[in-house]
C-alpha cells in the first residue's frame, strides 16, 4: 500500500479529520426542540421587516457602527504605525538604543494583542459602564497592537543595503529614519489599511452584541425577543454596507506622489494624534472615578475556581481553537474541490459571504436551536465563520492564478477534480497554509466570543467571573487566555516562517 | 608633503570562516585618483566598505583624517561618498527624490519630510542630474521604472550632490554605454569645481576594464583579499596584471 505523503496540498486537507470527533459529539447532542425557531429564522431571511420605523433605526444604528468603526480604525492605524516603528529593530539600530527596550515594547504589545476586543470591551464596561467611547477604546487597544506588528514586520523587510547606503550619507538621525521607513509605512497603509477598516466594522458589530452600541446591539435585541424578521433587516442592511464599502475600497487608489493628497494625509495624521490624546485625557479625567476605582475589585476578591476546573477550561479553549482551525483550513478547499462547477462556486461564495456577515454569536445561537451547547458546537461556529474568511482568500487567489496547468491536465483527459487539485490548488496550498497560520492566531482570540455564548472554555469563565466580581478569577482567566494566545502566536509564527 | 586622508593599517576582515581581506595596508592621499583592479570576489567591494566605515574590520585600524571612525562626527564622516556596485537606491522614490537624498546630511528633518512629500525644491538635484546626462523626462519617474544605465547615473548624481571630498566608487561604469562612460569618468575624475558644482578631489574607483585606466594617477591590484601592487599608473606592466587576473 502506498504511504500517504505529507505535502502542502495534503496538509491543507488533513485537518478535516477534526470533523470525526466533532461530528460524533454534535450527533449525540442533537435535539429538535428549536426546529420551529430555526425554520422561522430561515424563512425570515427572505422576508425581512421593512417599514419606516425600522429603516430609521437601521440608518441610526449603521451611523453609530460606521462612526465607532471609522474612528477606532483611524486611531488604531495611526498609532499602530507609530508603535510599529517603535517596535521595529530599524529604529533601535538608527538611534543606537539597547535591544532591551525593543524586547520590552514587543512583549507589552504581544500581551495587549493576545486579548480579543470583546475581552477588552467587557473589562472596560465593568470599569466605566456602557459608553459609546468604550466601543472605540476596546477596538483601539488590541488593534493598535495588531497593526503595530504588521507595520514592524514590514519595516523589518527593509533591505539592509539601503540602510547602509542612507547611513553612509550621514544624515541627521530623524531624517535617516523618515527616509528609510516612509515607503514601507505608506505601502503597508495602502495594502493593509482598508482591510483593517473592514475588520473594524466586524469588531464593532461583535461589540454591539455585547451591548456597546451600533447595529450589533439591535441584532442582539431582536434575537433576544425572537424577532427574526427584524434581525434579518439588520443583517441584510449590514450586508449592503459591507458590499458598498468593499466596492468603494476597490475604487480607492492611494497615490503617494500626489502632493495635495500627501499633505491632507499628514494633516489627518496630526489631527488624529492630537484629538486622540486630548480625548484620552478627557476620558480618563472626566469619567466617573468611583467607577474607575472599581478596578480595585480585581485585586481584592478571592477565587472559588478549583485548579482542576481551571485546567479543564484551559484545555477546552485549546481544543476549541484546534477544532475551529481544522475546519477553517480544510473546509474551503474540500468544498471547492468536490463541487467544482460554476453553480456550486456561486453557492459556496454566497454561503461564505453569509458566514462572514453573520456574527459568530448569532450563528451559535441559531445552531443552538437544534443542538445542545457543547465544545463541538462552539468549534463548529468559529470554524464556519473563519472558513467563510479563508474561502474568500482562496477564491481570490485561485481566480487570479494562471490556469494553464489546469487546462493542460484537463486536455490530457484527467478528471476535473484531479486537475483542479494538482493543476490549481497545489500551487496555492503553501501560501494558503501560511495565511491559515495567521488566521489561527485570530481564532485563538475569538474563542472568547463563542466561549461566552456557548458555555465553553475561558470565555465563559471570564463572563461568569466578571458578573460575580470575582477579580482574582478574572486575572487568572485573563493570564491563561493571554498565555494561550501568545504561545499560539509563537507557534504560528514559526509555521508561517517555514512556509514563506 | 602629501596629506593622508584615509589610511588602512593591517586590516583583516573575516566573514563566516572566509578571510575576505588579509592584512591590507593602504594610504589614500589628498587629490589622488586611484583605480582599484581585481577579479570578481577578490575583495574590492569589501575594501570599499571598510574604507567608508560600513564594515568594521575584524583586525586592524581605519583612519580618516587621522582619526578612527568612532571619533569622527557626522559632518566629518560626510566627507566620504560612495557609489555602490548595486546602486542602493530607494526603488519607491522618484529619481529626483533619490538624488535629493544626497542632501539629507546638510539639511534638517523638514527637508527630508518635504522631499518624501515631493514638495521640496529639486533645482539642485536637477543640476546634478543634467550633469550626469539624465533626460528631464525621467526626473519624476520612480527608480523601478528606469533602465540600468539611468539608475546608475541617478546613483552617481546622488553621490556627487553630497559635495564630499573623497569619492569611493564600486564599478560605476558597468551599466553605461561607451559614450556615457567617457562623460561619467570625466565627472568622477574632475579636478576643478565648475558652475558652483563641487567635485570630489580624491577618488578611488574599482574597475574591471583596463582601457579606462589612463586618467588615473595610481593603480592598486588586489587578489584574494591581499594588495599585490600599489603603484603609479605609468609604472603598470603586464606582469602586474598577470599577478591579479
Amino acid at each position: 500500500m502506498n504511504k500517504l505523503k505529507l505535502n502542502y496540498t495534503s496538509l491543507s486537507f488533513l485537518p478535516i479529520l477534526v470533523c470525526i470527533p466533532l461530528g460524533y459529539q454534535l450527533i449525540t447532542n442533537l435535539h429538535f426542540g428549536g426546529f420551529k425557531l430555526f425554520q422561522e429564522f430561515f424563512i425570515s431571511a427572505f422576508n425581512p421587516k421593512i417599514d419606516n420605523e425600522i429603516i430609521f433605526t437601521v440608518i441610526n444604528r449603521l451611523n453609530e457602527t460606521i462612526l465607532i468603526a471609522f474612528f477606532s480604525w483611524l486611531v488604531s492605524i495611526i498609532f499602530g504605525a507609530i508603535f510599529g516603528i517603535l517596535s521595529s529593530n530599524i529604529f533601535y539600530k538608527i538611534f543606537n538604543i539597547p535591544n532591551l527596550f525593543y524586547s520590552i515594547i514587543r512583549f507589552f504589545l504581544t500581551i495587549i494583542r493576545s486579548l480579543h476586543e470583546v475581552v477588552w470591551g467587557l473589562l472596560l464596561m465593568q470599569i466605566y459602564g456602557i459608553n459609546f467611547s468604550i466601543g472605540i477604546i476596546a477596538i483601539c487597544i488590541p488593534y493598535i497592537a495588531v497593526n503595530s506588528k504588521v507595520f514592524a514586520e514590514q519595516l523589518e523587510t527593509i533591505d539592509y543595503k539601503i540602510f547602509e547606503s542612507i547611513n553612509q550619507i550621514n544624515a541627521p538621525k530623524f531624517s535617516f529614519l523618515l527616509t528609510l521607513i516612509w515607503n514601507p509605512i505608506i505601502n503597508t497603509f495602502k495594502n493593509f489599511g482598508l482591510y483593517r477598516l473592514e475588520c473594524s466594522i466586524r469588531s464593532t458589530l461583535i461589540l454591539g452584541l455585547f451591548g456597546i452600541g451600533g447595529i450589533g446591539t439591535s441584532i442582539l435585541l431582536s434575537l433576544q425577543t425572537l424577532n427574526f424578521r427584524e434581525l434579518w433587516t439588520y443583517l441584510w442592511s449590514l450586508a449592503i454596507l459591507i458590499i458598498i464599502s468593499s466596492l468603494i475600497f476597490k475604487k480607492i487608489k492611494f497615490n503617494n506622489t500626489n502632493k495635495n493628497l500627501s499633505i491632507i494625509f499628514i494633516v489627518v495624521i496630526f489631527i488624529t494624534i492630537l484629538l486622540s490624546f486630548s480625548y484620552f485625557l478627557y476620558f480618563v479625567f472626566n469619567n466617573n472615578f468611583e467607577n474607575f476605582n472599581s478596578i480595585s475589585f480585581l485585586f481584592k476578591s478571592s477565587s472559588d475556581l478549583e485548579l482542576f476546573n481551571f485546567l479543564k477550561l484551559i484545555l477546552e479553549t485549546i481544543i476549541l481553537s484546534l477544532l475551529s482551525t481544522g475546519i477553517a483550513i480544510s473546509l474551503p478547499p474540500l468544498l471547492i474541490g468536490l463541487f467544482n462547477n460554476n453553480t456550486s462556486k456561486i453557492l459556496i461564495k454566497f454561503f461564505a459571504f453569509l458566514l462572514r456577515l453573520i456574527p459568530t454569536p448569532v450563528i451559535l445561537i441559531t445552531l443552538l436551536t437544534f443542538n445542545n451547547p457543547s465544545l463541538s458546537l462552539a468549534a463548529l461556529t468559529l470554524g464556519l465563520h473563519n472558513a467563510g474568511i479563508t474561502s474568500k482568500l482562496l477564491f481570490t487567489n485561485l481566480d487570479s492564478q494562471d490556469k494553464s496547468n489546469y487546462i493542460a491536465m484537463k486536455s490530457l483527459g484527467i478528471s476535473k477534480k484531479t486537475s483542479w487539485l494538482l493543476g490549481l490548488f497545489s500551487q496555492q496550498a503553501k501560501s494558503y497554509l501560511a495565511y491559515c497560520a495567521y488566521r489561527s492566531d485570530i481564532i485563538i482570540r475569538e474563542t472568547a466570543i463563542v466561549g461566552i455564548i456557548g458555555s465553553v472554555g475561558l470565555g465563559w469563565q471570564l463572563q461568569e467571573s466578571l458578573s460575580s466580581f470575582a477579580g482574582k478569577e478574572v486575572i487568572m482567566v485573563l493570564t491563561a487566555y493571554s498565555s494561550i494566545a501568545i504561545v499560539g502566536e509563537l507557534i504560528n509564527g514559526k509555521i508561517k516562517n517555514s512556509l514563506t | 608633503m602629501k596629506n593622508t586622508l584615509l589610511e588602512l593599517k593591517n586590516i583583516s576582515y573575516k566573514y563566516k570562516k572566509n578571510l575576505i581581506l588579509n592584512k591590507v595596508n593602504l594610504k589614500i592621499n589628498s587629490g589622488e585618483k586611484i583605480a582599484l583592479l581585481g577579479k570578481s570576489g577578490s575583495g574590492k567591494t569589501t575594501l570599499i566598505s571598510v574604507l567608508n566605515g560600513t564594515i568594521k574590520p575584524t583586525l586592524g585600524e581605519v583612519k580618516l583624517f587621522n582619526k578612527s571612525f568612532e571619533e569622527l562626527d557626522r559632518k566629518q564622516k560626510h566627507k566620504i561618498t560612495t557609489i555602490w556596485q548595486d546602486l542602493r537606491l530607494i526603488e519607491d522614490l522618484s529619481a529626483e527624490q533619490n538624488v535629493n537624498c544626497g542632501l539629507l546630511a546638510e539639511n534638517n528633518f523638514y527637508f527630508a519630510f518635504k522631499n518624501l512629500l515631493n514638495i521640496s525644491s529639486f533645482k539642485k538635484a536637477h543640476k546634478y542630474m543634467q550633469l550626469c546626462k539624465l533626460h528631464n523626462s525621467i526626473y519624476d519617474k520612480k527608480i523601478r521604472k528606469l533602465s540600468g544605465g539611468q539608475k546608475q547615473r541617478v546613483a552617481i548624481a546622488r553621490s556627487l550632490i553630497q559635495g564630499s571630498n573623497i569619492l569611493l566608487a564600486d564599478e560605476p561604469f558597468s551599466n553605461l554605454d561607451p559614450k556615457l562612460i567617457k562623460t561619467i569618468k570625466n565627472l568622477l575624475l574632475e579636478n576643478v569645481d565648475k558652475n558652483n558644482i563641487k567635485f570630489p578631489k580624491t577618488t578611488l574607483v574599482a574597475l574591471h576594464r583596463l582601457d579606462l585606466l589612463n586618467d588615473f594617477d595610481k593603480v592598486i591590484g588586489i587578489r584574494d583579499g591581499k594588495i599585490f601592487f600599489n603603484i603609479k599608473r605609468t609604472n603598470l606592466k603586464k606582469f602586474h596584471l598577470d599577478k591579479i587576473y
